[in-house]
Formats: structure tokens, sequence, C-alpha cells
């Protein structure tokens, strides 16, 4: 009998390295108490980001999803709304930094992507929300509040991530 | 500033997506945060304010009028005229009020309820 | 870090900034009903002011133009023609019935002011009325008789009847013609931003800011406003309904708008409402065109109104299917509720 082998190439590397920062961050924040429920930094996107910078968007998309599919099984919520709204949010922020590729490195750095990405979360987020969860005009009172969240802390984000590039 | 000391790179359409997130996000604010939901009533007995309560409550109150007392219930964030000494009970038949700017008028007892909030009129023609 | 703190700061500046606007608003029970001021861009005591002084017009008004209560001028009238005798008249009223006259003659005699003897039948000219059936032989020996505006004769300052029946009642008429008169004194303090509403008529001066004054329009059945309109400078609006005033009697409505025609309450119709543009006497118009609308009925209400020149019209039928004149349709925001 032959041990069973899996061929690995530096790419799944990234992955797994990366994927299991971001599973620890967003470990870590979870355990945090947060101010609002539902406000969070999403320092987890930090290292989705990262990955998009330093090896592309496909390895984003792996990091990203591994993430959220990992979190929810830890946490015993898959297939649950919570994860439901964890996955909509990737997608969503995903498809935009798919779309933030093709922002000029001239004048956009990792700060503006960001940003873009942290909206497009909440926006993913709220619309699962509005549309399953709670059908009442009563969500629109959190929109903003959500939305300034997201400005705030995909700036934060962006900023750091920023450094990362800049030092590593 | 903290940015330069880090020496984090910022450029020029950061500050642009970013000032563009502000104008969003007050936007959004003022769209949406100016349409609160009825929260009080307002109970006029005469000329003069009677009582504003909270709709938050389950509560009776009677307020005194020109032919007698009104009994007003608030109840699960609405509010209607229970009883009332008029003829006509026309301000009974209104039922429940439950949002910003609508109003029930109990004219021969000289009663009225009006939400409060922002209504998305300035006045009723009835 | 300073950038959130800026952001917050200004977040905070923005949001404080809209909260309060110079906008002065009193409510009072005068005129027999529900007064309703707003004062856009006055100071607040020059605002209280102004609405007191409005509000002592509108008692003064409503004492004078009472048909029901001894001591007013519309009282002293009656008495006169029922006497079959010439008397004083002011100013003032001679205008009002010269042009309640008018409009009752545009309107085919269906808004008739003279028909108070029918009111009093019905007994709807008292606040608090009780239902009853009126003796049919005395709503046709009235109906006969014909009691009509243009029986009266105004001579200078003297009025006489022609008809020993005319019994005026301007309770279609007066609130409107407040309007009016409000409106005269506003322009004449040279106040520029003000929504006076009496009893539902509304009158608009100026605007709400830098946005045209908003009016919602009540539903007939429930509470609160089925459409919603801008009221620019100078416009005025008016609802007939049978939900103002009316009793039940055997499960049948019985509503205080009397068809000339039939003496008996008109039926059919749920509510009209009138918007009227800019003019002389825009306020009155708002009151009085809207009753020959509801009399006319969901079928003939269009002819009414061009007869009228009532471009802007709405009328809710007996089902509540709305009908609405091509301009009253491009003026209204109907609302998507529930109900």
């Amino acid at each position: 009998m032959t041990p069973l082998t899996i061929e690995t190439v530096a790419d799944d590397h990234h992955i797994a390295r990366l994927a299991a920062l971001a599973i620890t961050l967003h470990l870590a924040e979870a355990v945090l108490p947060s101010p609002l429920p539902g406000v969070k930094p999403g320092i987890a996107n930090i290292v989705t980001l990262y990955a998009l910078y330093q090896y592309g968007f496909g390895t984003a998309v792996w990091v990203s999803l591994l993430r959220v599919f990992a979190v929810s099984l830890l946490f015993g919520n898959f297939l649950s709304p919570t994860f439901v709204l964890s996955l909509t949010g990737a997608l969503l922020s995903l498809a935009v930094l798919w779309l933030a590729q093709n922002l000029s490195e001239k004048y956009f750095s990792c700060v503006s992507v960001s940003i873009f990405a942290a909206f497009a979360h909440i926006a993913g987020q709220l619309l699962v929300a509005w549309l399953w969860l709670i059908p009442h005009s009563g969500i629109l009172y959190l929109v903003p509040v959500f939305s300034a969240a997201a400005l705030l802390f995909g700036t934060l984000n962006g900023l750091i991530t920023a450094k990362l590039l800049a030092t590593g | 500033m903290v940015i330069k000391t880090l020496q984090i790179k910022v450029k020029a359409g950061d500050w642009l997506v970013f000032a563009l997130g502000l104008v969003t996000v007050i936007w959004l604010f003022m769209a949406l945060w100016s349409n609160e939901p009825a929260g009080k009533v307002r109970i006029r007995s005469g000329n003069q304010i009677y009582a504003t309560l909270s709709l938050d409550q389950q509560r009776t109150v009677d307020v005194p009028g020109a032919l007698g007392v009104s009994r007003i219930v608030i109840y699960n964030g609405q509010v209607r005229f229970e009883q009332s000494p008029c003829r006509n009970q026309y301000c009974v038949h209104q039922g429940w009020l439950h949002k910003a700017g609508q109003v029930a008028i109990c004219l021969p007892n000289r009663v009225s309820l009006e939400l409060l909030g922002t209504k998305s009129y300035d006045s009723l023609n009835y | 870090m300073r950038l959130v703190r800026n952001v917050l700061l200004l977040l905070f500046l923005l949001l404080a900034g809209c909260s309060r606007e110079p906008l002065y608003q009193s409510q009072s029970y005068v005129f027999g009903t529900l007064v309703d001021i707003s004062i856009y861009g006055e100071s607040d005591e020059r605002a209280q002011q102004i609405s007191g002084h409005i509000q002592q017009e509108f008692q003064r008004l409503h004492d004078n133009l009472h048909a029901w209560k001894p001591g007013g001028e519309l009282f002293r009238l009656n008495a006169a023609f029922a006497a079959g005798q010439s008397t004083t008249i002011s100013p003032q009223v001679a205008d009002i019935l010269k042009h309640a006259t008018k409009v009752s003659q545009e309107s085919d005699g269906l808004f008739n002011p003279a028909i108070g003897g029918l009111i009093a039948l019905w007994g709807f000219q008292r606040d608090e009325f009780t239902p009853v059936s009126p003796d049919p032989k005395q709503i046709a020996v009235l109906i006969k008789a014909n009691p009509s505006m243009t029986d009266l004769e105004i001579d200078g300052t003297s009025i006489r009847s022609r008809n020993p029946a005319v019994k005026l009642d301007l309770g279609g008429y007066a609130k409107g013609y407040a309007l009016d008169v409000a409106a005269d004194y506003l322009h004449e303090q040279k106040v520029k931003n003000a929504l006076i509403n009496i009893g539902g008529n509304i009158i608009a001066i100026g605007q709400h800011g830098d946005h045209p004054w908003h009016v919602g329009i009540q539903h007939p059945r429930h509470a609160g406003a089925m459409a919603t309109l801008d009221l620019p400078d100078g416009w005025a609006i008016g609802t007939s309904g049978d939900y103002q005033r009316y009793f039940e009697l055997n499960g049948k409505r019985y509503c205080h708008i009397i068809d000339p025609r039939s003496g008996f309450p008109a039926e059919g119709v749920q509510a009209v409402t009138v918007l009227i543009p800019p003019q002389q006497h825009a306020g009155a118009l708002s009151d009085a065109d809207s009753k020959p609308l509801f009399i006319s009925g969901s079928v003939h209400w269009r002819e009414a109104a061009q007869k009228l020149g009532v471009q802007y019209a709405m009328l809710i039928d007996k089902n509540g299917a709305i009908q609405l004149t091509p301009g009253m349709r491009q003026k209204i925001k109907l609302e998507v509720d529930g109900h």
C-alpha cells in the first residue's frame, strides 16, 4: 500500500498559510465584544486584500471562501443565516475586488479597493438580511450605521494592508 | 500625520474614494434617519398641549375636554380614542393611529391626537 | 486618529445642522373646527403674534357668518328674509353673497347656500346632531319653494329676499373665505411663507424652506393620508367628504352634503377634492367648488368641474375607486399603503 500523497504547489502553500491566518483573525474578532451587534472591523479582510495584491485574484478568492466555510464549520453554523450572510458579503466583496483590478495603480492604492470591498460587503449582507431575514423597512435604519462602519473599517484595513505590502 | 510616519503611500484616488464614501454615508444618514417611525403622540385639549407621550408603552389616559373625559389608549406603538363623551363618535371610529402625521380629532370635546415624527406632509386636507 | 475624528465631527455637524428650522406651528379650536397655522421664516414671537391675530379674525368671522347663532349678521339677515323685510348689510357680507351667488349660478344651483332650511330639517347645523329622518312632506315643501341665491337683491347697503324660504347657511363657503382673509392679512404683514388649514381647507403662501408646502389628503375611510401633493404659492385645496359630518340610520350613511334638487343627502361619493390655482377667491373656491362635484356624482362630476372651470379635481366613489382629472393626475402622488 502506498501512502496517499497530494501534490502541492507554491500557490497552495500561500493559500493555506493565508487562509489559516484569516481564520485566526476572524475567530479573534468573534470573541472580542462589539459596541454594536453586527458592526465588526472585519480584520480578516486584510488577509484577502493582501492575497490579492501579493498573489493575484485567484488566491484572494480561495483565502476568502476557505475562511467563510472553515469558520462556519468551527462555529457550527454552516448553512445557517449567519453563514449565508457571511458568504454573500464575501462573494460581493470578491466581485468588487475583481472589478477593482481594473483601477489604475497610479491613482488608487489598496486603500480605495478596501473601501469599495467594505461597502460591497455590507451591501450584500444588508440585501440578504432584508430579502430573507427581516423583510421590513426597519432595516433601513441600520443602513447608515453599517455604511459608516464600512467606511471607517474599510479605510483602516486598507491602510494596514498598504503598510504590510510596503514592508512585506 | 500618522499616515506619513507609518510611511503608507496614500494616492490621490484614495482620497477621492474616501470622500465619495463619506458623502454616501452622510447622504444615507440624512435620507434614512430623518424618517423616524412615529414614536410619540401629542394630545391636545382645547388650545393647550395636554401631554406628549411615548407610544412605547401600554397606558390609558383620561383627557378632560369641553364636554367630558376622552379616554385614550396607547398600546403596542399605536394610539386610539377608546371612549369619548361626544355623540357622533367619529374619533372612536378613526381607530388606531400608528404612522407619523396621522391625526384623530374629536371636535365636540376639543381633544386631538397627533402622531409626531417626520411626516411626509406639512398639513392634512380632510 | 485625527482623520477619523474629523470625519465623526463632520458627520455630527451635518446631522445636527438639519434638526432645527424656523417653523412656527399653532393649533386652536376656532371657527367651530381645528385651525392649524404654520409660519416659516419668522421669529417665534412675531409668528405667534400674527397667528393670534388670524385666530381672532377667524373667530369674529365665524360669529358674524353663523347662520344659527343670534348676534351675527347672517342670523339677522335670515330673520329679515323670513319676515319679508329688507335690512342693512355690511360691505364684507355683501361681497361674500355676490361671489357665492356667482358660484351658485355657475354650478347650476348645486352649490346653494340658500337651503339653510333643508339643512335644519336634517339637523346638520348643530355641533352635535342625532340621526333623524325628516318628514318628506316638509322637504317637498322646501324644494317647491326653491330657495335660491338669485332671490337675493342687494342694493348698496341694503338687502332683501324675494323668496321667504331663503335661509342662508355659508357652511360650505365661510371657511374658504376665511382662508382668503388670512392670506390677505399675511401678505399685508409681509409674511412670505405660511400654510393655513381651517378644518381641512388649506391655502399656501410661499413655501416651506427650499421646497413647496406639501399636504396630505385624508383617506375617506382610514386614518392618515391617501395621497400627497405640493401646494405652491397661492394655491388652495378643499375636500368635501361623506366622512366629515354624517350619521347612520338603519345601516345607511347620511352625509351633511344635501342635494338641493332632492332635498336629501347626496349619495354615491365618498369624497371630492379640488385644487384651485392662485386667483382672487382661491380659498373660497376651494371650499365651494367641491360641493357641486360631490352632488353631481361619479358619472357627471367632470361636467360640473368643466362648468366651474375646475381643472384639478379628484373623486372617490362609493366603492373607493379614484377618478382624477388630467390636471390632478399630474399634481397628485397617491400613497402606496397597505390599506
